[in-house]
């Protein structure tokens, strides 16, 4: 067994486990902390108003960085969320395949599905090469057509090590500021995604080389890492994307807009 | 305790009684930032040093929680950033951070995580309290008000008595019981911006209003306690006005300050007492706009350029944040919105008790109550660049009226009232200052 089976064959029960568990003793404590207070009479707001409070509170911080943090902005939010790990994740081709292997249903992203290479655009839309199997086709034969010219793994792994790597300098400036807001978790998430990034990039393009066993150990360790982040992902800061961003701006909102009225 | 002190063996039950707060909203607040740092985009102390920025000045507090509401930092506390102070320099770092949040809620809004760094800043007020490190003249009026001796001093006593004098003359009946309105000033607004009150006043009168008014100051502003985490003080304070509320029996207790204590009674309150009010709090200008809507009052049209600043507690935590405004449009057709209207409009510098701490005030005050407030060596070191960063923060607002071009600048919050007093002043800019019951007051038809 090399580290690929144990990856794939080995791994992920355990992972799923341990993220359960993290899941319910994040959530766990947030109702074992609710306390019950008597709250004032809330201000009264129609109905219309209050939604578009609401998509607006959750659209406020990405206009305030546009505006006031541009770099922050395209290196973070756009490299790193919005063109890099977002669409990178569920919706490129090898991935959306992996998913829905383990959730049938996944399946019905396939037509979303994003090649992992710029070549696939013109296998859609310039030449006339139809690929060698059923399989590829479903994953290069997407909506996306022409648009697979950005909408490709290797620029998007590319624009995502750029924004991890614009994160990662961010740190290390505020750490020679002395400022106390660079903490060891920030490092253990950057690197780590950084670290898969570099290692999912380097499997598909079969890198350092192309020999079988130095792949199937680069991909062995691209699949282990993102595991790892999965399964540290509720004690770590990438709680933020299944927890603490949606309930946070609910809460806001919830607070400041329903209860309060500020709209 | 000084603040000249370290004393390690007050971290204990400081810690423990921050604990207390550490509910689900807070562990969300505690737990949930991933340290971006967008925060500062918008924190008015930001500008006056990066380590000012919301996410650092609530780190203090994370350190505190850490080794007690987590695994790893309790094991590894050198790694996870868990400590308490180590030193006295560490503990003036702390101090310094904290006051230089004024609780505006710009960090609120702005974070892409719905996180109050202000709430936890409040809290980190609270710990370092129990550690000695209070403002002298903070911890003063939170002393009086809670003893409820705010009279014994003489000075404030006449001018309470001043203004209970000229209001008598109105022909007002005080504390008279199940009247529909309870207007609630106290004695900051008294001492701050009179015309504020007479402005209420003339406003009851005019609308021809069953109302009534305590006779004597139910607390300097609202519970000032709560400014410095004092909860003990503050809940004595808070059960005490609520118990005349419910002794004069209301159906609304009316405010014409916008600044924290409009938040406070009309929102923080029911929590801090324990149970939800048999009355409404209504800010002034809800009166107001209900009567112009009914017809009940005419204004007349002013001529001067004006602009509104929003306190933060009134609008962007309190929700009135048009109501000014649409009621300010009918008294000036030559109304005009400052660039950052709106919830992010930008906070004055000077709010979260630091207006009313720093030398100018604490000046004012010495001269007002007759006494000399004793200030250490290091506190008064640290109230000197507290001054000078307020003004810096104070500053964007600043630009901001300069930019409207307005001649009078009207607000709701006393603590802005004279913040902007100070900045305007320190960076040269000529306006006229009104309270908002004030101006509308002055403007009846």
């Amino acid at each position: 067994m090399d580290l690929l089976d144990f990856a794939i064959y080995v791994a992920p029960p355990l992972v799923v486990a341990i993220f359960l568990f993290g899941v319910g003793y994040r959530i766990g404590r947030y109702i074992f902390f609710w306390r019950r207070k008597p709250s004032a009479l809330r201000r009264q707001r129609p109905l219309l108003k209050l939604f578009i409070g609401l998509i607006k509170t959750f659209l406020d911080p990405l206009i305030q960085g546009f505006k006031y943090r541009k770099g922050d902005f395209l290196g973070g939010l756009v490299a790193l969320h919005i063109l890099g790990v977002i669409p990178l994740i569920f919706l490129l081709g090898q991935h959306v395949a992996m998913f829905s292997y383990w959730i049938p249903f996944y399946l019905a992203l396939r037509p979303l599905a994003i090649p992992s290479s710029i070549t696939s655009s013109s296998l859609t839309a310039l030449a006339n090469v139809v690929p060698s199997s059923d399989m590829s086709w479903t994953f290069v034969n997407t909506v996306w057509g022409p648009l697979t010219v950005i909408l490709n793994g290797d620029l998007l792994a590319i624009l995502a090590i750029i924004g991890v790597s614009y994160k990662i300098g961010d740190k290390i400036v505020r750490l020679v500021h002395k400022l106390g807001n660079a903490r060891i978790g920030d490092w253990y998430a950057l690197v780590l995604l950084l670290a898969i990034l570099v290692s999912g990039f380097m499997a598909t393009h079969h890198l350092p080389s192309g020999e079988t066993g130095t792949y199937r150990t680069v991909l062995g360790i691209h699949i282990l890492l993102a595991e790892l982040l999965v399964a540290t992902l509720p004690f770590t800061k990438f709680w933020h994307f299944v927890f603490g961003y949606w309930y946070g701006k609910l809460h806001e909102w919830y607070d400041l807009k329903y209860n309060r009225g500020a709209l | 305790m000084s603040w000249e002190e370290f004393k390690p063996e007050s971290f204990k039950s400081a810690e423990t009684y921050t604990l207390k707060h550490l509910d689900a909203v807070m562990l969300h607040f505690f737990e949930d930032c991933v340290n971006c740092g967008l925060c500062e985009v918008n924190c008015p102390y930001t500008a006056a040093g990066e380590e000012y920025g919301p996410v650092e000045k609530a780190e203090p507090l994370r350190r505190i929680y850490r080794p007690h509401a987590q695994i790893l930092p309790k094991l590894f506390p050198w790694l996870f950033g868990a400590n308490s102070p180590k030193s006295k320099e560490e503990l003036d770092k702390w101090v310094e951070k904290a006051y230089r949040c004024t609780n505006c809620g710009l960090c609120y809004v702005t974070c892409p995580f719905g996180i109050h760094s202000g709430e936890m800043i409040k809290v980190l007020r609270s710990y370092l309290a129990r550690t000695g490190r209070i403002p002298t003249l903070l911890k003063m009026m939170i002393d009086t008000e809670a003893s409820n001796t705010l009279l014994e001093n003489e000075g404030l006593r006449k001018v309470w008595e001043g203004m209970i004098d000229r209001i008598k003359a109105e022909g007002v009946e005080f504390n008279k019981k199940n009247t529909k309105y309870l207007y609630l000033t106290s004695l900051a607004e008294v001492m701050m911006t009179p015309g504020s009150v007479l402005g209420a006043v003339k406003f009851f009168k005019k609308l021809n209003l069953d109302w009534t008014m305590p006779d004597k100051p139910l607390s300097m502003r609202a519970p000032i306690g709560s400014l410095a985490g004092d909860d003990e003080a503050t809940t004595i304070v808070a059960r005490r006005i609520h118990e005349y509320i419910k002794e004069i029996n209301p159906e609304y207790v009316v405010l014409s300050d916008g600044g924290y204590p409009y938040t406070f009674f009309r929102f923080d309150l029911p929590r801090i007492v324990g149970e939800k009010p048999s009355y409404k709090v209504i800010h002034i200008v809800e009166l107001v706009g209900e009567a112009l809507r009914e017809g009940r009052l005419k204004f007349k049209n002013a001529e001067e350029k004006v602009t509104w600043h929003s306190p933060c507690k009134m609008g962007r935590i309190g929700g009135l944040i048009d109501e000014p405004v649409e009621v300010l449009s009918k008294v000036s057709s030559n109304l005009v919105k400052l660039k950052s209207h709106g919830v992010f409009s930008k906070c004055c510098g000077g709010g979260g008790s630091i207006a009313c701490i720093v030398p100018p005030t604490q000046q004012v005050m010495e001269k007002v109550m007759g006494v000399s407030i004793p200030i250490t060596g290091s506190e008064k070191v640290f109230l000197d660049k507290l001054y000078r960063d307020m003004l810096v923060a104070g500053k964007a607002k600043v630009d901001e009226i300069r930019e409207s071009g307005a001649s009078t600048v009207v607000t709701a919050c006393i603590g802005c009232f004279h913040t902007m007093g100070m900045t305007t002043q320190a960076f040269g800019v000529n306006v006229k200052l009104k309270m908002l019951s004030e101006f509308l007051a002055e403007n009846l038809e």
